[in-house]
C-alpha cells in the first residue's frame, strides 16, 4: 500500500534567504552564499500494508512531519522513491484554502475541491457537513463573520467526511468547544479504525498505544526504531 | 480511461475536424487563394497642376504581383465642386489600354484618398512594365482637379528621400518630372497554399485519424500516452479549476456596488479616456479609431491582468502548497483562465463599439476564437515563467510593473502600426502580442480572415511561448516547496 524507500529529504538552509538579485548578486561577490546542509530524513525505508495503523512517534525536529509531508506528495524527497497506491488525504492542518469573503456553502465546495473530493461526492455529503459543523443557518453567511471556533468546525466537518485509502493524521485534531471536541474526536478515532490505511503521528503515546498495529521511531531524521507498538512504545518511553 | 469512451472522443475530434476545414475554406474565401498587397506611395508634396483636356499624366511601374485590382490617388479639387471626368487607365508597356474606370468630378472629395476598382482584376506579367495613365477628357481651367507629386517617403516622423530608379519618374504629357506621383496601386497574387487547400486539409485529416488509431491501439496494449494523461488530468482537476476560478471571480467583484459591470466598464472608460487623448492632443489617422483602441486594450489589459495575477499564483497560494498536494500548474492556469471569463465579458462592449461605429459584422468573426485561444495560451506561457521566478526572486512583482508598461508601448496598442520605422520593424515582429492583436484586429475591423501566414505566426507566438514557460515550471516546481 506504502512503499517508502530509503528516502531523503535535505534542507539547504542559508542563515538568511535570499529574495532579491541584487542581494543574491552582493552576496555572490562576496562569497558568501554558503549553504549549511541539514537532513530531515536520513535514508529511511519502511512499508505499510493495506489496512494497517502506523504510528510515528519522536521528539519535536525528528522529520515526523517532513516524512508525512513526503508520503502525501507535497514534498519531493531529495533521495529515494514513495509509492502509494490510493487516495491520500492529509490531515495536516484544517481549512486551508478557505476564502474568507465567501460563504460557508461557497466555501465547502471550494475546500472540498482542493481536498481532492468530486463534485458528486461533496453533493451527496454536503447535508452530511453542514450538520456535523452545527452551523445551520451561519451557513451561507461570509466566512469573515465566523467566529474562530465555527471556521475550525467547518473545516473539521470537511476533512471528516473523506472516505480516503489513505490517512494521514497529525496529531488527533479536537477543535470548538467542549462538546465539539469530543465529538471530533469520536469522529476521528471512527475514521482511523474505519478500515483505512493510516499513518499516525502523535506525541501521546497513550493515543499510539490504543490505536497502532505497528510503531515507527523516528530520531534526528533516522529510523531508530520499527516494530511491533508495545516494544517501540517501551523503548521508547524508557529513552525519555 | 475506457475504449468506448476513447473512441466517440476521436470520432468527434475527427467531425469537428471536418467541420471546421469546411466552414474555414467559407469564411477565409478569397484571402485563401491572393495575397492583398498595395505599393508603398511616395509622400503627397507639390500638386501637379490643373489637369485639363488633352493632358496625360503617366506613372510607369514595374508589377510585383500577378493581378492589378485598382488604385488609390489622393485627389485634390480646389477646394471647389468640379464637373469634369477623370479617366484612370491601366497600361501595358505597349500602350494598350488593359484596363479603365472613369470617375465623375461631382464625386471627388478634396484631398481625400480616392480608391478606384477596376471592374475585373487585371492579370499582370510579374517583372514587366506598367502604367497608370490620367487623363482628363472636359477638365477645363477652372474646372478641373490635380493630383499629388514627391520625391521622400515618410517613416515614422522623418521623411526619407528616395531614389527613383530611371524611367519611372512621373511623366507628363512624356516630360520627366522630379518626383513620383502619389498613388498606390492594388494588387494581389496567387498563393499556393488556396490552390492546394484541400490536399492540406485531407493531409491534416488523414493524420489526426492516424493519431486516433495510434491512441485506440495504444489503450488497448495499456501504454501512456500524453495526451491521454492530460484528459485524465483534466477530469480529475477539472472541478477544483472551476472551483478556484468561481472563487477568484466571486472574490473579485464582492464588495463592490457595481460588481461584474465593471467588466464592462472598466475597457469602455479606458478607451473613453485614452480615445480623448489621442484623438485631440495627437491626431491619429487610423480609420475607426475607437474600435482600432478597444481591441487593443481589451487584448493587453487581459494580458496584464492575466500575467500579474499568475505571478502572484504561487507564493499567493503559499500555505496551500505546503500542506495539501494539488499538481502546481493548477494555480497559475487558473487564474489565467479566470482573467478569461473577465476577457469574454469585455467582448460584449466590444461589440457594441462595432455596432456603434458602423463596422460590418461579418462571417469572419467566427475567427475570433482562433485570435483569442492564441492570446490565452500565450499568456498561461508568460503566467508559468513569471510565476516561477516570483517564487526564487520576489523582485519580479515590481520589475514586472515596468516591464508589462513598457511591452504595452512597445505594442501598437494606442498608435498605428505605420509610425515604426521600418529598420525596427524586425524587432516588433518578434513581439507575440503584435501579431495576436493583429490577427484579432483584421478580423473584426476589416471583416476578413488575415493571409494565411497569419495563423502560423499566431500559433508560433502562443505555443512557444508556452512550451518554454512550461519546461521553466516543471524543472524548478519540485523546489517550490523549498522556498515559500
Amino acid at each position: 500500500m506504502i512503499k517508502v524507500e530509503n528516502v531523503s529529504v535535505c534542507y539547504r538552509m542559508s542563515f538568511d534567504r535570499v529574495k532579491s538579485i541584487k542581494e543574491y548578486l552582493v552576496q555572490k561577490l562576496q562569497g558568501k552564499i554558503g549553504y549549511e546542509e541539514f537532513w530531515a530524513l536520513k535514508d529511511v525505508s519502511f512499508q505499510v500494508r493495506r489496512g494497517e495503523v502506523l504510528g510515528i512517534v519522536g521528539h519535536n525536529g525528528a522529520g515526523k512531519s517532513t516524512l508525512l509531508k513526503v508520503i502525501s506528495g507535497i514534498l519531493k524527497p531529495t533521495g529515494g522513491s514513495v509509492q502509494v497506491k490510493g487516495t491520500v488525504v492529509p490531515m495536516l492542518e484544517l481549512g486551508s484554502g478557505f476564502d474568507f469573503d465567501l460563504t460557508g456553502r461557497e466555501n465547502v465546495f471550494l475546500n472540498g475541491a482542493i481536498l481532492g473530493y468530486s463534485e458528486q461526492f461533496l453533493k451527496e455529503k454536503y447535508q452530511e457537513i453542514v450538520d456535523f459543523s452545527e452551523l445551520g443557518q451561519f451557513i451561507d453567511v461570509p466566512l469573515r463573520n465566523y467566529s474562530s471556533g465555527m471556521v475550525m468546525r467547518l473545516a473539521f466537518s470537511i476533512a471528516a467526511m473523506v472516505d480516503p485509502d489513505v490517512l494521514i493524521v497529525d496529531e488527533i485534531l479536537a477543535v470548538g468547544d467542549a462538546q465539539f471536541q469530543e465529538k471530533s474526536k469520536k469522529r476521528m478515532l471512527e475514521l482511523m479504525s474505519g478500515g483505512a490505511t493510516v499513518l499516525f503521528v502523535s506525541h501521546s503515546i497513550d493515543q499510539i498505544r490504543e490505536m497502532c498495529d505497528r510503531v515507527l521511531w523516528l530520531e534526528h531524521g533516522e529510523m531508530k526504531r520499527i516494530g511491533r507498538t508495545e516494544e517501540v512504545c517501551c523503548a521508547y518511553e524508557h529513552n525519555r | 480511461m475506457n475504449r468506448k469512451k476513447l473512441q466517440m472522443g476521436c470520432a468527434a475530434a475527427l467531425a469537428v475536424y471536418l467541420l471546421s476545414a469546411v466552414l474555414f475554406y467559407w469564411i477565409a474565401g478569397e484571402q485563401l487563394h491572393f495575397r492583398v498587397e498595395e505599393t508603398a506611395a511616395v509622400t503627397p508634396a507639390q500638386p501637379i497642376g490643373e489637369l485639363v483636356q488633352g493632358m496625360e499624366v503617366r506613372q510607369p511601374f514595374t508589377a510585383q504581383c500577378d493581378e492589378v485590382t485598382g488604385v488609390m490617388l489622393r485627389l485634390s479639387t480646389y477646394g471647389r465642386t468640379n464637373t469634369c471626368r477623370l479617366i484612370v487607365s491601366l497600361l501595358d508597356g505597349e500602350g494598350s489600354v488593359l484596363a479603365q474606370q472613369i470617375l465623375a468630378g461631382e464625386d471627388i472629395e478634396d484631398g481625400a484618398l480616392q480608391k478606384v476598382f477596376f471592374a475585373q482584376p487585371v492579370r499582370v506579367d510579374r517583372g514587366k512594365w506598367y502604367a497608370v495613365v490620367l487623363a482628363s477628357p472636359d477638365g477645363t481651367p477652372g474646372n478641373a482637379v490635380t493630383v499629388w507629386q514627391g520625391n521622400t517617403i515618410s517613416a515614422a516622423r522623418t521623411e526619407i528621400p528616395v531614389e527613383i530608379p530611371a524611367g519611372q519618374e512621373l511623366l507628363i504629357d512624356g516630360a520627366p518630372q522630379w518626383g513620383m506621383l502619389h498613388v498606390t496601386v492594388q494588387t494581389r497574387s496567387h498563393m499556393q497554399f488556396g490552390a492546394f487547400y484541400w490536399y492540406w486539409a485531407a493531409g491534416g485529416g488523414a493524420l489526426l485519424a492516424c493519431y486516433c488509431g495510434y491512441l485506440l491501439y495504444a489503450v488497448g496494449k495499456g501504454k501512456d500516452v500524453l495526451i491521454l494523461r492530460v484528459i485524465s488530468a483534466f477530469r480529475r482537476y477539472g472541478y477544483l479549476m472551476r472551483q478556484l476560478i468561481a472563487r477568484d471571480f466571486k472574490t473579485k467583484y464582492k464588495r463592490s456596488v457595481l460588481g461584474i459591470l465593471w467588466s464592462f466598464l472598466n475597457p469602455l472608460l479606458t478607451m473613453a479616456v485614452q480615445y480623448v487623448v489621442f484623438s485631440t492632443i495627437f491626431r491619429s489617422d487610423i480609420p475607426n479609431f475607437p474600435l482600432y483602441l478597444l481591441t487593443g486594450i481589451v487584448c493587453f489589459n487581459f494580458f496584464s491582468e492575466a500575467s500579474s495575477m499568475a505571478l502572484q499564483s504561487i507564493v499567493g497560494n503559499a500555505s496551500l502548497i505546503t500542506k495539501v498536494y494539488v499538481p502546481k500548474y493548477i494555480y497559475p492556469v487558473s487564474r489565467v483562465l479566470s482573467s478569461t471569463v473577465n476577457l469574454l465579458l469585455s467582448l460584449i462592449p466590444l461589440l457594441a463599439v462595432m455596432l456603434l461605429t458602423d463596422t460590418p459584422v461579418r462571417p469572419a468573426i467566427l475567427l475570433l476564437p482562433f485570435g483569442l485561444v492564441c492570446l490565452v495560451v500565450f499568456s498561461i506561457g508568460v503566467g508559468f515563467i513569471l510565476s516561477t521566478a516570483m517564487v526564487f526572486f520576489r523582485d519580479t512583482q515590481f520589475l514586472w510593473g515596468v516591464v508589462s508598461m513598457l511591452w504595452m508601448y512597445l505594442t501598437p496598442i494606442i498608435y498605428p502600426e505605420s509610425i515604426i520605422p521600418a529598420q525596427f520593424m524586425t524587432l516588433y515582429k518578434c513581439n507575440p502580442l503584435y501579431h495576436i492583436i493583429r490577427f484579432i484586429r483584421i478580423v473584426l475591423m476589416d471583416g476578413i480572415s488575415p493571409e494565411p501566414k497569419a495563423y502560423g505566426l499566431c500559433m508560433i507566438a502562443s505555443v512557444v511561448p508556452f512550451l518554454i514557460g512550461a519546461v521553466i515550471f516543471k524543472k524548478n516546481q519540485d523546489k517550490f516547496v523549498l522556498n515559500l
